[in-house]
């Protein structure tokens, strides 16, 4: 599949790759490739974000909530995290509480990163969405839409007002704008 | 936390989704203390069976959750 791929595409996985790592994932998730869409900002699907007013940051801050550690939600419980993060850090060293593999949600890896079942079918709709619209690449726009059918990319895009239907008639017009032009 | 955090958790606190994901939450932070916890017990020389005993679990348990890691 990945041969379709158009370069910024394929730089779009390398992305996510990087930012689940980071991230101490064990897996590329549907969150992770969302990110990376904004880390070729040349990309199509960057362009659409930025015109639909979707910030990285403001994505980001979606995703930190319901994250391994939930800031907010443990506040409701009383739980300052910070004063516990402190007294971890205090006892075993800077950042021990995010090194625990617990954290890491899935434990020890290394090299290349699997794609979480949700990343993968993704993938497999964005090229579906490419053939479905005619083209006979997989660029980072089909990505988008691929994103956009399942998982916690589509829950943060659909809460800030992204949907399928409309990003797919965006992807239309920009591309024939762009074939035009 | 913010006053408007404080806010919108008081008015949230019977929805059953925030209440859900708190708990989830806190079982993840639990996770992690006790990971924390185990490795800094085992590195101090403490045995599986005390570990155990200091958890309130039985010595299988615990070996078994944290033999893996190595610890």
């Amino acid at each position: 599949m990945f041969e379709r791929f158009t370069g910024q595409a394929r730089a779009v996985v390398v992305h996510a790759q990087e930012i689940a790592r980071e991230q101490h994932s064990a897996r590329i998730g549907t969150e992770h490739l969302l990110l990376a869409l904004f880390a070729v900002p040349e990309g199509l699907a960057a362009t659409i974000l930025a015109r639909l007013q979707v910030s990285r940051s403001e994505i980001q801050a979606d995703l930190a909530r319901g994250g391994p550690f939930d800031a907010d939600a443990l506040a409701m419980l009383g739980i300052d995290l910070d004063e516990v993060r402190r007294q971890a850090d205090e006892a075993f060293g800077p950042g021990a509480l995010e090194r625990t593999r617990a954290a890491r949600s899935g434990g020890w890896r290394s090299g290349h990163l699997p794609f979480e079942p949700a990343s993968k079918k993704a993938l497999e709709l964005a090229l579906r969405e490419a053939v479905h619209l005619g083209h006979g690449f997989i660029g980072t726009e089909h990505l988008l839409l691929g994103l956009l059918h399942d998982g916690r990319a589509r829950d943060v895009l659909v809460a800030r007002g992204v949907g399928l239907d409309g990003t797919r008639a965006l992807v239309e017009e920009l591309v024939r704008k762009r074939q035009a032009g | 936390m913010t006053d408007a955090t404080q806010v919108a958790a008081a008015a949230s606190s019977r929805d059953p989704a925030v209440g859900l994901a708190a708990v989830a939450s806190l079982r993840g932070l639990l996770e992690s203390l006790e990971e924390l916890q185990v490795g800094n017990a085992r590195a101090q020389g403490w045995s599986w069976q005390q570990i155990a005993q200091a958890l309130r679990v039985s010595r299988q348990a615990v070996h078994k959750k944290y033999r893996r890691f190595g610890i």
